[in-house]
């Protein structure tokens, strides 16, 4: 006599047959014209989640303004091969929780394509399990963590900016061949962002070749008590892994004790017009000679043909908002979107944009290539200098990439830029 | 030595700050038994508007002038337009009200003036005065300690030496009593409400120009702070606002130095726990909460 659990365990067997054989049948006829998701005869519809509301807005709020704008510049010129681009840019107010609620409405009410350039890096954490399940290719996350780049674990994730262990090893590599004997000190952000550079910083210059390490914590824009201990171990050369918020009032704080290092600052927090902004009308004074660096060519550069385009498109498609670091990062990140959707094909599907991004021929718009691939989901893979000289923040054309524990000298060119901007 | 000194300055500034804004929440508690949880964004408000006046006229003393104002007046409307018909049987009614208006207040700021941090210049120097080689204080901090204790003296006075305080005092204490004395209790409220805004305003508008600048979110932090000030200060103790925010001001300064940022806030929390298991009235509290 059968037991019933066992009779149970037979019927569920051939019930999953039956599936598979259900599941076989309609995989063994590939219609030509699968569904996607986002996808119709003209448009693409992809999403993000950003802070439009709340404390992290002041920062970075911009930037999904500049993508939308270059998302319309290319539509108006007749889209990629023939699709416009919808970007639909949610309010997730930088709280993790609200990540996963809009995300969420993202991939199953508005059915996007694919989530393009989610900011923060506590925020996109929250939701990488889940679009990872839901196959949701994730593209181009704002933020330098390293997180980003584990092929195995999250095939569908790619980062956008070089990370900032990388950063870290760019300028400790700059410092030592530019000041070399000097002191050098370190004021960081109290989380990854700044022990993340601390550690590319000593692989370049040995474990102590950090006089002093001071942090601050973004909760408190009182910075007297680090300064003056910087001041106090006679740093030199001061390397500021700071948002710009902090940036200035880091260099601010410092011309008020009347001390004045070489400030060298990684590029999160080193946008030129944005300092001028919160420094006034000290800021030419007070930034002249700043070192940082950048993978993207800076926004004060007025003859850098992606800065005029961009600098164009901002005028024209948004409403001609200040033109920052921001600007260009959001339309550099758009800019390499469109570059991946036009390689994906007549018909994208998920999975031709994927392999299109993972071909390694994606370019970006930057100093350095971005150098996605199969085993490479991290963006960016290096930096160049920049420094302002009489209020200009410019490339100086000595550029790294990453090579295991060690930078290299990059002599390749810049990114060419395409007719109009427009990849295809 | 010098260091020493400019940390002390620094840590005494930032402390005396806190304790304007810790009073202002002592000087509502004071009037009405409620720990008003939208002082943050209610003193934002009015630096908004101090900071237009800024823009438009240059002056700062215009600007100190119309915070005061401006708080007066968003403090009055606060009280008779909404705390006022707050059911008092739970406290907890007007902390939900309160953090009610937080929200609008900071989605309205948000909307007409954006996220962005507005930096606000002072017409100080920040830069340290020195004496003989060492640097010690800057004029904006000494402007800051004055005019903090310019407005700590005059509450003072106001509670111990007016009649006008004294009926404040009362109806505090027990308002059928006081209004059996011929006290107008529920004008009394409305005063504390008032003189509470004003001075929470002016601490925002001290505070912005040695930060980023003034956000929607500038009131945020030092709410927090103050809030934990006046409680180790003991809410009804206005001497104990200006005290422990010049202590907890030095500790945030002393522990960042030698510990890093990160155990700034933990060692204000430390001394937060400590009191409340001590001392759960505050220290300089002289009674027990009188919860009339």
């Amino acid at each position: 006599m059968t037991q019933p659990h066992a009779r149970a365990t037979t019927v569920s067997a051939i019930a999953l047959a039956a599936a598979c054989a259900l599941v076989l049948s309609s995989c063994s006829t590939p219609s030509p014209e699968a569904p996607q998701p986002g996808v119709t005869e003209d448009t693409i519809t992809i999403g993000t989640h950003q802070p439009l509301t709340g404390a992290a807005a002041a920062s970075y709020a911009p930037i999904s303004a500049a993508t939308s704008a270059y998302f319309d510049y290319v539509n108006d010129q007749g889209g990629i091969n023939g699709r416009t681009i919808e970007y639909i840019v949610k309010d997730d107010g930088y709280n993790p929780a609200t990540t996963q609620t809009v995300v969420r409405e993202l991939v199953l009410e508005n059915e996007v394509f694919a989530i393009l350039g989610g900011l923060g890096t506590p925020t996109h954490s929250a939701v990488l399990d889940f679009l990872t399940d839901n196959e949701v290719p994730d593209l181009f996350v704002s933020s330098g963590s390293a997180a980003w780049n584990q092929p195995e674990k999250y095939p569908l994730t790619f980062g956008f900016q070089t990370d900032y262990v990388t950063e870290g090893m760019v300028l400790g590599q700059y410092i030592a061949d530019e000041f070399p004997g000097k002191k050098v000190c370190l004021f960081g952000q109290d989380d990854e962002f700044g022990t993340d550079v601390q550690a590319g910083l000593e692989l370049v210059l040995g474990e102590d070749g950090l006089t002093e390490v001071q942090t601050y914590s973004v909760s408190n824009q009182d910075v007297v008590a680090q300064i003056v201990a910087l001041q106090s171990a006679g740093c030199e050369v001061n390397v500021l892994a700071t948002i710009t918020g902090f940036t200035a009032i880091a260099i601010g704080t410092a011309a008020q004790l009347k001390y004045f290092p070489q400030w060298v600052s990684s590029s999160s927090g080193a946008d030129y017009p944005s300092l001028a902004g919160y420094l006034g009308e000290a800021a030419p004074l007070l930034l002249e000679g700043f070192v940082s660096d950048n993978y993207l060519p800076s926004a004060s550069e007025e003859d850098n043909e992606w800065i005029a385009l961009f600098r164009q498109i901002n005028d024209e498609y948004n409403d001609g908002a200040p033109f920052t670091g921001n600007t260009v990062y959001g339309m550099a990140m758009g800019y390499l979107f469109a570059e991946a959707l036009a390689q994906a094909g007549e018909d994208p599907t998920r999975e031709s944009l994927l392999e299109a991004i993972r071909s390694g021929k994606v370019e970006g718009s930057g100093l350095v290539p971005v150098g996605l691939s199969d085993e490479n989901h991290n963006g960016y893979i290096g930096a160049g200098i920049t420094v302002v000289s009489n209020g200009v923040q410019a490339a100086i054309g000595k550029s790294w990439v990453r090579d295991g524990d060690k930078v290299v000298v990059f002599d390749g060119d810049p990114v060419k830029m395409p007719a109009k901007g427009i990849p295809g | 030595m010098s260091t020493f000194l400019l940390l002390l300055g620094a840590g005494l500034a930032r402390g005396a700050v806190f304790a304007l804004f810790a009073l202002a929440l002592v000087l509502i508690w004071r009037a009405t038994r409620i720990a008003n949880f939208a002082q943050g964004a209610m003193s934002v408000s009015a630096a908004y508007v101090a900071y237009l006046v800024l823009m438009g006229t240059g002056s700062f003393p215009l600007a100190i002038l119309t915070v005061l104002l401006a708080g007066a007046a968003i403090g009055f409307a606060m009280e008779r337009a909404l705390m006022r018909h707050v059911p008092s049987r739970s406290p907890l009614n007007s902390i939900i009200v309160a953090i009610g208006v937080v929200m609008v207040l900071t989605g309205v700021l948000g909307i007409l003036f954006g996220a962005d941090y507005k930096p606000v210049a002072v017409p100080f120097s920040r830069q340290p005065l020195e004496i003989g080689d060492v640097a010690i204080v800057s004029p904006y901090t000494l402007f800051v300690f004055v005019v903090v204790a310019v407005v700590v003296a005059g509450i003072a006075l106001l509670f111990t030496k007016t009649s006008l305080g004294l009926a404040m005092r009362a109806s505090a204490f027990d308002d059928e009593v006081a209004r059996l004395n011929g006290v107008r209790v529920a004008r009394m409220r409305t005063l504390g409400w008032v003189l509470s805004a004003s001075v929470g305003g002016l601490a925002v508008l001290l505070a912005v120009p040695t930060e980023l600048g003034l956000s929607p979110h500038s009131g945020d932090l030092l709410f927090v702070n103050a809030f934990t000030v006046a409680i180790i200060g003991g809410l009804d103790s206005p001497v104990g606002a200006v005290i422990s925010g010049l202590f907890v001001g030095l500790l945030l300064t002393f522990v960042t130095t030698a510990w890093g940022a990160t155990i700034g806030p933990i060692a204000v929390l430390v001394l937060l726990v400590v009191v409340l298991l001590v001392r759960p009235q505050g220290v300089f509290s002289l009674r027990k909460a009188r919860l009339a």
